[in-house]
């Protein structure tokens, strides 16, 4: 196996070797919050370090070990030479295992019970702390080495465009640096002296804050391998070409742009910012629409290349003619109706005024499960499945049980969120481990929430099924894989612009911008306000259940 | 591509449509956060442009609300427990009590002893107590058109000598009142045990025989009528003078049965004037 294959397929095997428990704790989340009686119904202490380590998988483990396998891959094989810096690779893989599995630990021995996102001045065990800090900050290896190898690929290939999947994966790594910023200084200035007791007090609101920078834009780290395989995979897939190089180079620079300095959205009925910093990064957010149209635009376009390229005709007649039974034109299929869907409904929560609505209801959990756990995940199955013969050297076995596996996943999930929309809208605060179903209010929701937990082990089933293809597929015979092809673009860049080859103009916009955005909201803690407060030990004591009545 | 084609040359298109549409947005949204959004106010007029941008930072101008007409701070009484009020009472005279006296016997009663249900008996009473009811009095604290006058009249000094003098003489009738073997079943339990299910406590714990509290007046023997009115006042909230609001709230739980039964149990079981009528 070539040194870079194992790389990848170590990091894949990390990212879904955990997602498939981190599933089960959300079926059995959403089956203890439903009328019907679920083991373990009675611990609510449970449910809230099941929540937190099903962040915690979610957010930081599956999404940084797949977009870091991925980005190796990519680099390996678009570039079209061996990775430079494997040791390094290899050192940043063992930091963030070792804080993975130090977080997974103190989360289940009950001492980390505060959610993936911290909320200060909640305060969980240290060892919960340092394991997270390890994993971003080990993650942070990878960009260096995603910068490295673009930027020396420049330097030997002066004058040629970097190919679009190294250019959009060197966007993702500079993004997450940008990103992680600020859950970096939360954990290195706040909490984590705070948790070994170096400090007395918590300063929340600035813990929120800086946490805000990251929180909207780790979704769009998430998203990033979904929109590279968007433009540099599902054309191929498809048959046919990618309808414009340069779009997809604006894409991902305008996610670049637009995902940092719009974070306070997050913050948008906290106290301690005034209505006009959040109403700048609102208005920012919304600008994050142009690359996704742009993209669902050029996706139809090429998917209606390779359409007509197969003998569709007439005005629809193409979509017909698609290889649907590929994995990858099936889940890019399924994962636009998600995207469309949770996009709509994302508008309401990026608005100022219309958030308040769906404030802290299910529908914003019902919102970023579709297009995350949807829309975004899907594709990563889909990328994994691509790469698995090119990484193992094995055939993908069953790609029938894939297709299965694809449309149960969707199915899953859309029997999920839409009931949760729906309680939402009806006022179901998220969060909150029992309801009692016999209050007039809460009554009706009860059939929706039934409805959501049959969804959630339809999903809990399409992840091992995906198990089971990955697991078959890497014992199966070893068979001569074609190599890793990359969409080519119906006219293939010959020049591009400086800067749409390289990041230094929009690195330096985005400074500019974070400091227009975040200069003065951050700013005035150290001047203005002061939020310390003492911050509530999260214990690991359960609640007797007569107190709960 | 060489460095004199790179980004931070100023004919490279992409370079300028970047900055001028990073600044464009970043103006057009702070113009309309900070401007715009932040002018208008839910109850008032749209803000200066400084108050609006000082608004949208998250200055809120707090002090409009201070200044609004506040209802007057109403207190039950004006007399604290505090050693200055003590060492005032405490330096009271009993003979120059003797004298101020005189005013008071024709309603109070040769000695403070009241022959009417309209008037409390004075004689044995703390002189704390007799000292805040003549200080509330005068201030207006609680109502009763010749006693208001009459206060007004005293001195503070003048209030110590009598509240000693009243302090010394002893009471009319100090036979304890539980003796009315089983007539008073409900009053009973009212006084000694209180109705904890209604927030009521033991009417003894403060007033005797249990337990005297500081400012409370001590109730055996005294005169049933005059209980019973001013527990109905307490109820109705006519009489405001107790300091944490104790007997409004204990008075408003009980039945008028119930009042009348507490004060015929203090009293000693002796029918007033009203319980005639």
């Amino acid at each position: 196996m070539h040194k870079s294959s194992r790389l990848a397929l170590y990091h894949f095997w990390v990212a879904f070797g955990l997602f498939v428990p981190a599933v089960l704790l959300g079926a059995w989340q959403m089956w203890m919050r439903s009328p019907s009686p679920a083991p373990l119904h009675d611990r609510p202490d449970i449910y809230y370090a099941s929540v937190t380590l099903h962040g915690t998988i979610m957010a930081y483990v599956l999404t940084t070990f797949f977009a870091m396998g991925f980005g190796y891959a990519v680099a390996a094989t678009s570039l079209g030479r061996p990775i430079r810096g494997t040791k390094a690779a290899w050192i940043g893989f063992w930091i963030c295992l070792v804080g993975t599995l130090m977080a997974a630990v103190t989360v289940l021995s009950g001492n980390a019970s505060v959610l993936y996102t911290f909320y200060p001045p909640l305060l969980a065990s240290p060892w919960y702390y340092v394991g997270a800090f390890l994993l971003i900050g080990g993650s942070m290896i990878w960009v260096v080495l995603m910068s490295i190898n673009m930027n020396g690929w420049k330097r030997d290939n002066p004058g040629q465009p970097v190919p679009l999947a190294m250019f959009a994966t060197t966007a993702t790594a500079y993004l997450w640096a940008w990103a992680a910023i600020g859950v970096l200084l939360e954990l290195s200035c706040i909490l984590i002296p705070r948790a070994f007791g170096w400090t007395n007090l918590i300063d929340a609101a600035l813990g929120r804050t800086l946490f805000s920078i990251t929180l909207h834009a780790i979704v769009y780290f998430w998203l990033m391998p979904a929109y590279i395989a968007f433009y540099t995979l599902v054309p191929q897939a498809a048959g046919g070409r990618l309808y414009s190089d340069t779009m997809g180079r604006l894409t991902f620079i305008m996610f670049l742009v637009f995902s940092l300095p719009v974070g306070m959205h997050h913050l948008l009925a906290d106290p301690e910012h005034g209505s006009g910093f959040k109403f700048v990064q609102s208005f920012l957010t919304s600008l994050v629409v142009l690359p996704t149209l742009v993209t669902v635009f050029s996706i139809s376009a090429s998917l209606e290349i390779a359409g007509r390229h197969r003998g569709g005709r007439g005005r629809l007649g193409w979509i017909r003619k698609l290889p649907w039974d590929q994995p990858m034109v099936l889940a890019v299929g399924l994962s636009l109706v998600m995207l469309g869907l949770g996009g709509f409904g994302g508008i309401i929560n990026m608005s100022y005024a219309m958030n308040s609505m769906i404030h802290n209801t299910s529908w914003v959990t019902a919102h970023f499960h579709l297009i995350f756990g949807g829309a975004v995940v899907i594709m990563y199955f889909a990328i994994a499945y691509e790469m698995w013969p090119r990484i193992t050297g094995k055939a993908l076995r069953s790609p029938r049980l894939a297709r299965w596996q694809l449309w149960l996943w969707f199915l899953g999930m859309m029997i999920v969120t839409i009931p949760w929309h729906i309680t939402g809208l009806m006022g179901q605060p998220r969060r909150i481990a029992t309801f009692d179903y016999d209050i007039s209010t809460v009554a009706p929701m009860g059939p929706w929430v039934i409805a959501s937990v049959i969804g959630g082990f339809v999903l809990l089933l399409s992840a091992l099924l995906l198990l089971v293809i990955l697991f078959r597929s890497q014992l199966g015979k070893r068979v001569l894989a074609a190599p890793m092809q990359y969409a080519l673009a119906v006219n293939p860049p010959k020049h591009v612009p400086v800067s749409l080859n390289g990041f230094a103009v929009w690195n330096s916009i985005v400074l500019a911008l974070m400091i227009a955005a975040y200069g003065y909201p951050i700013g005035q803690f150290f001047f203005l306000k002061a939020h310390k407060v003492p911050a509530i030990e999260v214990t690991s004591q359960s609640v007797p259940a007569q107190e709960l009545k | 591509m060489t460095r004199s084609k790179g980004p931070f040359k100023a004919d490279n298109p992409w370079r300028r449509i970047g900055w001028s549409l990073a600044a464009g947005l970043v103006l057009v949204s702070a113009v309309l956060g900070f401007l715009v959004l932040s002018r208008e106010q839910q109850n008032g007029p749209p803000l200066s442009p400084w108050a609006a941008i000082c608004a949208g930072l998250g200055f809120t101008s707090s002090t409009r609300a201070a200044d609004e007409p506040q209802p007057p701070l109403r207190t039950p009484t004006r007399i604290a427990w505090t050693h200055e009020t003590f060492s005032r009472i405490s330096g009271g005279n009993t003979e120059r009590g003797e004298f101020v006296a005189i005013n008071c016997t024709a309603c109070h009663g040769e000695n403070g002893v009241s022959s009417s249900g309209l008037y409390p008996n004075l004689a044995g009473m703390k002189a704390e107590f007799i000292y805040k009811q003549l200080d509330d009095f005068r201030a207006g604290k609680r109502m009763w058109g010749a006693m208001n006058g009459i206060a007004q009249a005293l001195s503070s000094d003048a209030s110590a000598d009598v509240a000693a003098y009243f302090a010394n003489r002893t009471k009319a009738n100090d036979s304890h009142a539980a003796d009315n073997d089983g007539e008073y079943d409900s009053a009973k339990r009212l006084v000694n045990i209180g109705d904890p299910a209604r927030g009521i406590a033991a009417c003894s714990s403060c007033h005797g025989p249990n337990a005297y509290k500081l400012g409370a007046p001590s109730l055996q023997g005294q005169q049933p009528d005059y209980i019973e009115r001013q527990l109905a006042a307490f109820a109705q909230g006519v009489r405001q003078n107790d300091i944490n609001e104790q007997m409004r709230t204990i008075a408003r739980q009980l039945k008028p049965e119930e009042m009348r039964d507490i004060a015929e149990y203090y009293g000693g079981g002796r029918p007033g004037q009203l319980a005639k009528q």
